[in-house]
């Protein structure tokens, strides 16, 4: 049984031409995967159908077997599913560590210590105390790249995703983040899905899924 | 998570935050001083009365006479001035053992009466008179015969009614007026008179032992305790009385001033001109006239008599204003005729005194909607202005898996946590201003019902009326309009010089501040819904999207 699977997946925006059509495709724990295809072709639509935060307009998403339609979608968002955005949607009025302590907040895990799993969440990434404490706008788009990470690991999901991770990032820290990825599907089990145009991050991954722009 | 949460963006977000809670802070001061002003002036309305003793009269009710009657003859139809005199001729003053009756009421702490009498000067005696003798004898004559109330009318008055028996005194030189208490004596008791020498009379006995103002006596060449003077029934200046000095008193209402003389018809009703005396003694002379007197029968059939006739007001004293309503109900059970009526010069002049404090209070009323209403759309206006700032958070927050409902229950925290503070800091400002606000805004409000009332003097050519005139001091016991020479016409035309509530205690108390909270809250809830609504509408993925 696979962790999540696409069964004929369709989405289009408001009724109109359909953005992507009758996806078929199953991903499991402990793999990256890449999500390739040209521009338009549908991969931060499959994302965001992926993440919860909207529904396809045809077919199903199963999640281990069961239709997300039937969970709650915030719950959802909160427990099963970690998403790394593009322009990473911290919140800047925070620090670092106050933006992974809310996603801990927000799934609703008790943790005791909370303060100090963020931290310890934080050096997995690279960000010691000193960014931790940072305000976010203080920090460079790794960092920020990284905060965005440790946030959406933070609670444990079973399901990583990331859009354009390493979209603006040089090549010594694109390597670093997809390091990070491959550790996370490999060493801790989760399911890794990247969304990218970079051939780099592609070959690093498992899996390639590319999605053909529709005609 | 949701107070963390707004507590961090509290902090966080001082700028908005500090906006809101100014804006806030103004409502609030500006709400809980009108707040006090408002409470402050209905407390004063209610204990004001109920700390003052309560003095009431029983008189003829003539409007509503004159409104229930049918001046038609029932045969001809047509409009019959006689029936009018009829009526008036038939429905007169209560007498003393219809007063006493009333006064048995358990609603009535205490009960007193005067009676008054005219009476002419004899040979050994002048009326006070601010022109010469001469002169004050044709003034006598000319408003005896010029006074369109005497024409007429039996004794030259009109029956019944509060200021009937001051146009019955207008054929005398001088006014005897006689107690059965001292209480009764409410001008010495509220110190407007005081003895200057002498002593008082007896009131239970007899005796024709009088006391005469000081004026009077120096006017007669400094009659003093012990000399006798002789008045005349006006009516038979052949059937005299002698009275006994036995005390001078000056009266502080008497003071001359150009109002009160040139109103006067009469020297009787110069309060120099007031001769106080036992009720027996009074009685005992109006006995000895009736014996004495002539009666004739007038054109229009009437019987009118030489003798002296007098006038009783009797006073009933109330220990609150509750009792004293409840004897105006109680008096229609007890068979009192519906046209006689219950009237209290305490609380009427109270409720004038109050004018200032009403008007301040309906000015805060409007103040306090006015504040409220414009801080209500400020506050709403801004909330939609900070929910289009905060939509990235909100999509954020959603995107994340915090659902809508925590996150406008965060919005409506913060907001409520800013209200909370700015309205407690508003209630502690308020607390410091109030009382000075309040009484330079009462000051103002009193000082603009001063000009207004000078300017209607200044209109009827009363000019600038004398400052210290006790007339509508709430607490002069009664404010007899046959003693004190003014009747309340003239109290409700001339008091500028009114003793309005000039000082409130608006003090800011745990009422206020509870009313003032609530408001906070009321006005949180209403500039919520607005953004409840925006967040409610917001899909994270749209936010996000536009955003990036």
């Amino acid at each position: 049984m696979s962790l999540l699977e696409l069964n004929n997946i369709s989405y289009n925006y408001d009724g109109k031409k359909n953005v992507i059509k009758n996806v078929n495709y199953s991903f499991d724990k402990g793999k990256v995967y890449a999500i390739t295809g040209r521009s338009g072709a549908g991969k931060t639509t499959l994302l965001s159908l992926l993440s919860g935060l909207t529904a396809p307009t045809q077919g199903e998403i199963l999640f281990n077997n069961v239709n997300i339609k039937k969970i709650n979608k915030y719950d959802f968002r909160s427990r099963y599913v970690g998403v790394i955005f593009q322009s990473f949607n911290l919140l800047p009025h925070l620090n670092s560590v106050e933006n992974v302590e809310l996603s801990m907040r927000a799934s609703g895990k008790k943790t005791p210590n909370r303060r100090q799993n963020a931290e310890e969440i934080l050096k997995k990434v690279c960000l010691d105390d000193s960014l931790a404490k940072r305000r976010i706008l203080k920090l460079s788009g790794g960092e920020q790249q990284r905060v965005a990470i440790a946030r959406a690991i933070s609670y444990e999901p079973e399901i990583i995703l990331a859009d354009e991770p390493t979209g603006n990032l040089d090549s010594a820290t694109q390597d670093e983040i997809v390091s990070i990825f491959k550790s996370l599907a490999h060493n801790d089990g989760k399911c890794v899905i990247i969304v990218t145009h970079s051939p780099v991050v592609a070959k690093a991954a498992d899996e390639i899924f590319e999605l053909a722009p529709l005609k | 998570m949701i107070i963390q949460n707004a507590l961090k963006s509290i902090t966080r977000c001082t700028g908005r935050n500090i906006l809101i809670g100014i804006i806030v802070l103004v409502i609030s001061v500006a709400s809980c001083v009108a707040l006090n002003i408002k409470n402050a002036a209905a407390q004063a309305e209610t204990e004001g009365l109920s700390n003052i003793k309560i003095t009431g009269q029983i008189s003829l009710d003539r409007q509503k006479m004159m409104e229930s009657f049918n001046p038609e003859d029932a045969a001809s139809g047509e409009r019959n001035p006689e029936n009018f005199r009829d009526m008036f001729a038939e429905n007169t003053e209560l007498s003393l053992d219809q007063l006493q009756t009333y006064a048995s009421s358990g609603n009535v702490e205490d009960f007193y009466y005067i009676s008054t009498a005219a009476l002419n000067a004899a040979d050994d005696i002048e009326p006070f008179s601010e022109s010469s003798s001469e002169e004050a004898s044709e003034d006598t004559a000319e408003a005896e015969t010029n006074n369109p109330f005497a024409e007429g009318m039996p004794n030259g008055g009109m029956p019944g009614g509060q200021n009937g028996g001051m146009m019955q005194m207008n054929q005398g030189d001088f006014t005897l007026t006689a107690v059965a208490s001292e209480s009764a004596l409410t001008d010495f008791i509220n110190g407007t008179s005081k003895i200057s020498s002498g002593t008082i009379f007896d009131v239970s006995t007899a005796d024709n032992n009088c006391i005469i103002s000081s004026e009077l006596a120096a006017f007669n060449g400094d009659l003093a305790a012990g000399d006798t003077i002789t008045l005349a029934n006006p009516s038979d200046e052949t059937e005299t009385y002698t009275l006994n000095i036995v005390g001078i008193y000056t009266n502080t209402s008497s003071t001359s001033d150009s109002n009160g003389m040139g109103m006067r018809f009469s020297t009787a009703l110069d309060p120099a001109n007031n001769i106080y005396l036992s009720a027996s003694s009074l009685t005992a002379i109006a006995a000895n006239s009736e014996s004495v007197g002539t009666t004739s029968t007038d054109d229009y059939g009437r019987t009118t008599s030489t003798a002296i006739t007098t006038q009783t007001q009797g006073t009933y004293v109330f220990a609150d204003v509750d009792s004293y309503n409840a004897f105006g109900t109680e008096l229609t059970s007890l068979g009192l005729d519906e046209n006689y009526t219950l009237t209290s010069n305490d609380i009427s002049s109270y409720e004038a005194s109050l004018v200032p404090l009403q008007n301040l209070s309906s000015f805060a009323t409007t103040m306090l909607l006015i504040v409220l209403a414009v801080g209500a759309v400020i506050l709403i206006v801004i909330n939609i202005f900070s929910i289009q700032q905060r939509k990235y958070e909100v999509g954020v927050l959603t995107a994340i898996g915090i659902k809508k409902w925590k996150v406008a229950a965060q919005f409506v925290t913060e907001l409520l946590c800013v209200t909370l503070v700015a309205v407690i800091v508003g209630a502690a400002i308020s607390a410091a201003v109030s009382v000075p606000v309040a009484n330079t805004l009462l000051a103002n409000q009193i000082s603009s019902q001063q000009t207004q009332q000078q300017s209607v003097n200044d209109n009827f050519g009363r000019g600038q009326a004398p400052a210290g005139m006790p007339n509508a001091a709430p607490n002069n016991g009664g404010g007899n309009p046959m003693m004190g020479g003014r009747g309340d016409m003239f109290n409700v035309l001339q008091n500028a010089d009114a003793n309005f509530v000039d000082k409130i205690n608006a003090v800011t108390d745990f009422y206020t501040v509870l009313q003032i909270i609530l408001i906070g809250v009321v006005l949180t809830i209403i500039s919520s819904i607005v953004a409840i609504i925006f967040i409610a509408r917001y899909e994270p993925l749209k936010i996000l999207a536009n955003r990036t």
